[in-house]
């Protein structure tokens, strides 16, 4: 496969997602300014301009109609997709790390830095998805985590529950209507922050990603850990493949650490485990630094990661990913095909 | 590209505004095998005006999409891209270099092979009791791993010059430098031997010397099959795929066209062992593919 090189971010990347249908794709920096691609040629569709810090997070709703943004300038920013037109900024006591719409777009979250004595939250607003109409300034929700701020957080299937990784390595489920803490588990190594928390597509289950060198798939009801992916290097990222049954992980040492590491250079990979047996069954180079952030088309056909070095590699998938299974996988295909012919 | 004159700095402000007046028109030519040309001049950073000589094929590629895709490719660019012309920006978007990814089980085990860990080492201690002999050297090793597999012919064509020279643990144990086995007349050890005649031995005309050129010279050219009458729409992908079904293939190579990226219609295919060379040289040889019968033969070394 020959990746696609986005280079319109002068720094280094902190977030790459796709739209639903998966020909959109947005990246932000920590430059000022978020980007909008078309994900099958690389064209930049635009830029969304106006924060006055470093951009953490970027999510777009739905039907492709707005997206939302949380900046160091301590706002969430909502801008219309097709014009890059600023719609509604909401101001906030420190940075946001995290936003992410739920399933129909109207609740947005976001995950608020703990700093100069303010506690890490969880706010909730009420979106209306159409760019004309007026967006109220109220937070529907406040979770104010006390023990551990949040880093990384998202909504389960039906908006039912808030699920948020934390900086000390556990998952937090919070009722999504009430803001209620219904359990915390701690998954990841005690004092390991988890980085990532990526949905598969109906929202039953979720990836996160962590400083302690795993990942782990973890169902949204009940928080059990269903699969543990072991890696060798702290991680950045995590997203699951839709259409194949693997998962992407992707992230490095930090650069301020490589010089400082004996282990052989880079480890800039992404990673390929199998969802299932939880085997690395590939990697894919091609960055200078850290991967910092991953993310896997919707359809299934590419994935696109962005790193420290600044750039967004977009991949699309060669037949021999299609194409690889196990044993097991390929005895059931040929015994449903058998049967299918009687 | 031509610089322009040198000039003070204090004066770029002024440069900048006759800019885009003097430059030629762009050109468009229609190509006879069906690709068009596109040359273009600018400006870039320094001031210097640039031609940039583009060679295009036009190929039509019908894809159905969601309605809402396809409304939203109609988009005006906005921002930093609102000045950017349909189609990617050169200075946001490139190609990157072809990555080849398969996934795979024994992904690990592969990767291991290649860089020489800690446990290449554990694995040579392992065949040590297992009385593995090289082909090559008689060394403790598969003859697929021999440090000389790719300088040395195998002992029974060779003559093994540097058995007989008493010398062939020291060939085993893997010691660098082709040249130290086999020194003429098998005198002083230190002594200097030029290129042409090391690995000659004594034995007059075994095995050539050491040729300069690289890896592409050293090449195990007798595991390589030549394959013609290849359509111009393979790829080395599907090649592989046919061939590997006789045997570790270690080298694709598909000439194409450098304009055009359509294969020239002729391919190599190098294996790690001969024997299934030769077994994929007599399948293949005759196979449809593509509306093409393939023409599969052994290479012959270059000249």
């Amino acid at each position: 496969m020959r990746p696609i090189l986005l280079s319109g971010h002068e720094r280094a990347l902190t977030q790459v997602k796709y739209n639903r249908e998966g020909d959109l794709l947005f990246s932000t920096a920590k430059d000022q300014h978020i980007c909008a691609w078309f994900a099958h040629n690389g064209e930049r569709l635009g830029t969304y301009q106006g924060h006055q810090g470093a951009i953490w997070t970027v999510d777009v709703d739905p039907t492709s109609t707005i997206i939302a943004s949380g900046s160091a300038d301590n706002t969430i920013r909502l801008w219309e997709v097709k014009t890059g037109k600023l719609l509604k900024t909401w101001d906030f006591p420190t940075a946001v790390k995290r936003v992410e719409f739920n399933e129909d777009g109207t609740k947005l979250l976001g995950v608020t830095e703990k700093r100069m004595g303010h506690l890490g939250t969880i706010v909730v607003l009420d979106i209306k998805v159409d760019p004309d109409a007026e967006q109220s300034d109220e937070k529907v929700l406040t979770i104010v985590c006390e023990e551990s701020k949040a880093t990384v957080a998202g909504w389960s299937y039906l908006s039912k529950y808030i699920i948020a990784g934390h900086e000390d390595g556990s998952v937090s489920q919070y009722d999504g209507k009430t803001g209620d803490l219904i359990y915390n588990v701690n998954v990841h190594e005690l004092g390991s922050p988890i980085t990532d928390l990526q949905w598969n597509q109906d929202r039953t289950y979720f990836i996160t990603a962590s400083k302690d060198k795993s990942a782990k798939l973890i169902t949204a009801k009940e928080l059990e850990v269903l699969k543990t992916y072991v890696a060798d290097t702290p991680l950045n990222s995590a997203a699951i493949t839709p259409k194949k049954e693997y998962v992407i992980l992707g992230g490095g040492q930090a650069a301020m650490d490589v010089t400082t590491t004996s282990a052989r250079q880079g480890k800039f990979e992404a990673r390929f485990y199998h969802k299932i047996f939880e085997e690395e069954i590939g990697r894919v180079r091609g960055h200078f630094g850290p991967l910092n952030t991953v993310a896997a088309d919707p359809t299934g056909k590419g994935y696109a990661s962005g790193g420290e070095d600044g750039y967004v590699r977009v991949h699309q998938f060669d037949k021999g990913y299609f194409d690889f299974n196990y044993e097991v996988e390929r005895e059931r295909l040929n015994r449903l095909a058998a049967q299918g012919g009687k | 590209m031509a610089a322009q004159a040198k000039h003070d700095w204090a004066d770029d402000d002024d440069l900048d505004e006759l800019t885009t007046a003097d430059l030629p028109p762009p050109q468009k030519i229609q190509n006879k095998d069906g690709s068009t040309t596109i040359i273009e001049y600018r400006y870039n950073d320094q001031n210097q005006k640039v031609k940039t000589t583009r060679r295009i094929r036009y190929i039509t590629h019908r894809e159905v999409v969601n309605p809402r895709v396809a409304e939203r490719k109609a988009w005006v660019k906005f921002g930093q891209s609102a000045k950017d012309g349909a189609g990617p920006a050169p200075d946001t978007t490139s190609v990157g270099e072809n990555i080849i990814f398969r996934p795979s089980i024994n992904w690990r085990k592969d990767a291991k092979d290649e860089s020489k860990d800690p446990n290449a080492q554990a694995m040579k201690d392992k065949l040590k009791d297992k009385k593995v002999k090289c082909r090559i050297c008689n060394g403790e090793h598969f003859t697929a791993r021999c440090p000389y597999k790719d300088t040395m012919a195998p002992i029974g064509e060779a003559a093994g010059a540097d058995v007989a020279a008493g010398m062939g643990d020291d060939a085993g144990a893997g010691g660098a430098g082709p040249g130290g086995a086999g020194a003429p007349g098998a005198g002083k050890k230190g002594s200097y031997v030029p290129p042409a005649l090391r690995g000659a031995g004594g034995a007059a005309g075994a095995g050539a010397g050491e040729r300069m050129g690289g890896k592409y010279g050293e090449r195990d050219d007798l595991a390589t099959l030549r394959v013609t009458n290849v359509s111009e729409m393979a790829e080395e992908n599907e090649l592989r795929d046919m061939f590997e079904r006789f045997g570790r293939v270690t080298r694709v190579f598909l000439a194409k066209d450098r304009d055009t990226g359509l294969a020239k219609g002729f391919a190599f295919i190098s294996f790690a062992d001969r024997g299934d060379a030769v077994k994929a040289c007599a399948k293949m040889d005759g196979f449809g593919f593509r509306h093409l019968i393939l023409r599969v033969e052994f290479a012959k070394k270059a000249a």
